[in-house]
């Protein structure tokens, strides 16, 4: 069966924040009009025939930074392309700034149904710290328009940063409640290479927090959010009943979707390929009628079986023992061997009522275990 | 045609490492027209491609130069040795094997350590010294004030030292005629019974064991049955021959003469150095002194990282020692490495160039435990006493009488400025001053007794980086004797880690203890829950460090274009761990297993 999800890639940004290290373009706005055109090239090189889908996602870059033309033309593509099937969920990242009512009704009026918000912050210093061009106030306008138009609202949150406390995380935390988002995402900050904060940390500019502080942080995310009444449903993700992310959903429960624009990474027929990352090699790529997979590679059922375990396991709930044996023909016992057995004994991972999960402790260092149930 | 034996010299070149003995051996072939010059390689008696890589020469090498003196034709048979003190033992064989030793000094560096460890064997085994300064034409040479030193240190008469340069070639005929002049030729009858002496052999892949002989009596010939007198096993001699240096065959090898025989013998381990080869039968000639057999003085354990490779291990180590018999392994299992071998050898620098090889020559990874010395225990109840090469040996201290370890006399050669350095690395490694001599206005030499142990681990080292690079030592094994010692264990988690266990003076225990745990704790990766590294004296834990839990450990992003970044980096990890040892739970690196080498000098 075909994918039933699809993934498509917008690089454009107003500015590269210094910890951001994703596809991005910044400042070429002007290459707008080719991309769109070439997304359309490969769209119709890839998908072929035009494919049902229940979740859409746009991500980025920041796809609010399109022109509305451009963002209409975007939207028009996918309805070509991925027509949607009853009780769908489109999401669009979005940059608060970029909401006003105009654009939230806009993309309301294309059928998108959820908006995932780079709030990051509430603080102005931490914002600034980011490299943000946003405040508290324009989060908050930027909810209510999205309210406005009826979208569902998730907001993404950053802890961590060089110089914060955890009662300043926790007060951004009791703002971003005081907005009652759908959803809500808490990612620590990493330092990662080829980032302008790689190097400031490098030169001694900046610090990393104590680990035992980014610890008390996400407990604090944790409690604070659960509290709250939102279910802590994958390592960094929240939601209100009803209000999980399906599309990344589908991600970590090993499904397959379409992708497409530069730095894309698909799953289709069992092959994982990820497209070039450079937006001008991929914009290059596709107008010269190239293919523009840079990576592919193709898991062995076993190899398969193990990924989905681990994947699994970063969801909360866990995973079904049988089910999983059924689905993958590996049972998690043949899987994980000694280290699993130990990392229960350890209170690390659960096994109760048929299920296998985290539990708090895992968690935490949930990390140091999945290499024990990878293979090289 | 065969030659008299007044008109044979056989002799060797003694020499410090690097003092250019191998370079002048080459010029005396290349002089002698032995060898044509577009057949020339540099070091032509270096023939292993590791003593090329190093620069140094490992075993002795023989090579028959013909020379014209004063209108006669001469046979001058050279031995080249090796100057490194690991292979003393080497340097002993060959001076058996000759009448004369052409003492080498570099010009520049002087006397040095092992030049005077190397020309008191040689005149020990009653040898003439035909002295000679190499690297004259050095800028930097002092010819006048080495001189000095050779007489100072090793009574030489200055009148007698020759000037020379491998490089350039000065002073070879002079190092030749001095060689023919002073050098009495061999002693001997070519009419008595064959008696030959065994002084080395190497294996040859397609004709078998080749067995060096310096004939001493009589006369051995191709064809001929002969018997290897300390196993009495006989063999018909298939072919015999001289080194020129390469293999050349003739039809017989006559007293006093230096050669190869090949007799059809498929391992290397029938063929015992020092052995005397006569004739079979039972009017065989008497057997020769001999050799002692080399002592290994360092032992370490060799495992492979991966238990599955231990047979390719077992073939490899098979393998080279073939052509290096000084060298020992028996399999031995440990708790914490599974099964590997115990390995004896003549010295560190020995071990280095054996695990070089291993790895060069076969494809296992390995894991090296911390080299020991050979100790000796007394037995309360029985009063026996036993050898030791690892500590897991040791018994309990309830049971031991006394535990004794390999003294060795060191001499310590260096700028006299050095001289307070010196002495306090040797006081702090336990030593007993012996002596102190000026050997000339600058340079001095110092002499102590020191446990073997703290000389091999880093002494050399540690003297090298105190003199700027000045300083030379040598040592020879005086002998055990008693002393305070005690087996350290290690313990991660509360399990003892045989592998990490080491013997040391009791004295050092609580140091060296401090040392090793927080070496470990730096070399052991975090886990799930706390690691407590201790080490202990028996149930007394004198150390203790704790590799704290790992807190936070979790990757916030993974959505689509994570999922196969985050795998592969996981796997990779996986790939990190399979290399690592498992104590229990705890996952301890290659590298730890050396940790234990950490004296603590450095706090």
């Amino acid at each position: 069966m075909p994918p039933r999800a699809a993934y498509i890639h917008v690089p454009f940004c107003r500015h590269r924040c210094g910890y951001c290290n994703f596809t991005v373009i910044a400042g070429r706005d002007d290459l707008q009009a080719a991309y769109i055109t070439a997304l359309e090239s490969e769209l119709a090189a890839s998908i072929v025939v035009p494919h049902e889908v229940d979740t859409l996602f746009i991500g980025g870059g920041t796809p609010t930074h399109l022109t509305a033309q451009n963002l209409q033309r975007l939207c028009a593509l996918l309805h070509a392309w991925f027509p949607t099937a009853e009780n769908y969920e489109w999401s669009v990242e979005a940059n608060p700034r970029d909401i006003t009512s105009k654009v939230a009704h806009l993309l309301q009026a294309q059928g998108v149904t959820r908006v995932s918000l780079g709030a990051q912050s509430f603080a102005s210093g931490k914002l600034v710290m980011l490299e943000r061009d946003h405040d508290a106030g324009i989060i908050r306008d930027a909810v209510g328009a999205l309210r406005d138009s009826g979208l569902v609202v998730a907001l993404d949150l950053i802890f961590g940063a060089p110089g914060e406390s955890l009662s300043h995380w926790q007060d951004d935390l009791r703002q971003a409640l005081a907005l009652a988002p759908e959803h809500l995402s808490t990612y620590g900050l990493t330092f990662e290479k080829g980032t302008t904060f790689w190097g400031r940390l490098d030169k001694g500019e900046l610090q990393t927090l104590p680990e035992e502080l980014e610890r008390e942080m996400y407990l604090a995310a944790i409690d604070m959010l659960t509290a709250a009444g939102y279910e802590h449903y994958e390592v960094s993700n929240f939601a209100l009943v009803g209000q999980r992310c399906r599309h990344n959903e589908n991600y970590w429960l090993g499904g397959e979707y379409f992708a497409a624009g530069p730095g894309a990474a698909r799953y289709v027929a069992g092959r994982r390929e990820m497209n070039h990352r450079s937006t001008t090699t991929w914009l290059a790529r596709v107008t010269a009628g190239e293919s523009p997979t840079a990576e592919f590679e193709e898991l062995s059922p076993e190899d398969r079986a193990r990924e989905r375990l681990v994947f699994r396991l970063r969801r909360l709930e866990g995973l079904e023992i049988d089910a999983f044996a059924c689905e993958t023909g590996y049972r998690v016992e043949q899987l994980g061997g000694d280290a699993l057995a130990q990392f229960i004994e350890q209170g690390l991972l659960a096994r109760e009522d048929g299920r296998l999960r985290l539990t708090r402790r895992g968690l935490l260092v949930s990390d140091a275990m999945w290499p024990y149930f990878l293979r090289t | 045609m065969p030659i008299d034996k007044e008109h044979i010299r056989n002799f060797c070149i003694i020499a410090h490492i690097d003092h250019g003995k191998s370079t002048l051996a080459d010029r005396l072939i290349e002089h002698t027209g032995t060898v044509a010059r577009r057949k020339m390689q540099e070091q032509l008696l270096d023939d292993m491609e590791l003593e090329r890589q190093r620069g140094i020469t490992i075993k002795a090498r023989a090579v028959c130069l013909r020379y014209i003196y004063n209108n006669e034709v001469y046979e001058i048979n050279l031995i080249d040795t090796p100057g490194h003190v690991d292979f003393h033992y080497e340097v002993s064989r060959s001076l058996a094997c000759c009448e004369g030793a052409l003492l080498l000094v570099d010009a520049s560096q002087g006397v040095e350590a092992q030049t005077v460890a190397n020309a008191i064997a040689a005149m020990n085994a009653n040898l003439t010294i035909v002295p000679a300064v190499n690297k004259v034409d050095l800028v930097n040479a002092r010819f006048d004030e080495v001189v000095v030193e050779m007489e100072q240190t090793l009574g030489i008469d200055p009148s007698e030292v020759l000037k020379c340069s491998g490089k350039s070639g000065i002073g070879v005929d002079d190092i030749l005629s001095a060689v023919i002049e002073r050098v009495p030729p061999p002693q001997g009858d070519p009419n008595a019974t064959l008696q030959a002496m065994v002084f080395d052999s190497h294996y040859d892949a397609y004709r078998g064991v080749v067995t060096y002989v310096r004939v001493m009596n009589g006369v051995i010939k191709k064809g001929q049955k002969v018997k290897f007198l300390k196993g009495g096993n006989v063999h018909e001699v298939l072919e015999l021959g001289q080194f020129v240096p390469a293999q050349r065959p003739c039809e017989e090898l006559t007293t006093g003469e230096v050669g190869y025989i090949i007799c059809n013998i498929k391992s290397i381990k029938q063929v015992h150095i020092g052995d005397t080869i006569s004739i079979a039968g039972d009017q065989s000639a008497k057997a020769l002194p001999g050799y002692q057999a080399p002592k290994r003085m360092v032992y370490c354990g060799l495992y492979p990282s991966d238990g599955q490779d231990f047979s390719e291990l077992r073939d490899a180590l098979e393998k080279l020692s073939i052509n290096d018999p000084s060298f020992e392994f028996e399999p031995e299992t440990s708790d914490a490495l599974g099964f590997g071998f115990r390995c004896g050898f003549l010295g560190m620098l020995h071990m280095e160039i054996v695990q070089q090889r291993l790895e060069q020559e076969s494809d296992v990874d390995l894991v090296q435990t911390a080299p020991n010395v050979t100790y000796e225990i007394k037995y309360k109840r029985t009063g026996e006493v036993v050898q030791i090469h690892k500590p897991q040996d040791v018994p309990d201290s309830g049971d031991i009488e006394e535990f004794r370890q390999p003294i060795v006399r060191v001499n310590l050669i260096q700028p006299s400025e050095y001289i307070g350095t010196v002495m306090k690395l040797c006081q702090d490694r336990r030593g007993v001053l012996v002596r102190q001599e000026y050997i000339s206005p600058t340079r001095s030499m110092i002499v102590y007794d020191l446990p073997l142990a703290e000389v091999i681990y880093d002494l050399h080292d540690k003297l090298k980086s105190a003199t700027r690079g000045y300083g030379t030592m040598d040592y020879e094994l005086l002998g055990y004797v008693a002393a305070d010692l005690a087996r350290m264990d290690i313990l991660v988690n509360g399990n003892r880690v045989d592998a990490l266990a080491v013997i040391c003076n009791r004295a050092d225990a609580d140091r060296r203890g401090r040392a090793v745990c927080k070496k470990l704790k730096a070399e052991i990766e975090r886990h799930m829950f706390e690691v407590a590294v201790q080490a202990a004296i028996g149930t007394r834990v004198i150390a203790r460090e704790t590799v704290p839990a790992l807190r936070k450990n979790v990757t916030a992003k993974c959505y689509g274009g994570d999922i196969s970044r985050k795998r592969k980096l996981w796997a990779k990890q996986k790939e990190g761990k399979k290399r690592m040892k498992a104590i229990g739970q705890v996952e301890i690196p290659q590298k730890a297993f050396m940790a234990v080498l950490d004296t603590g000098d450095d706090k």
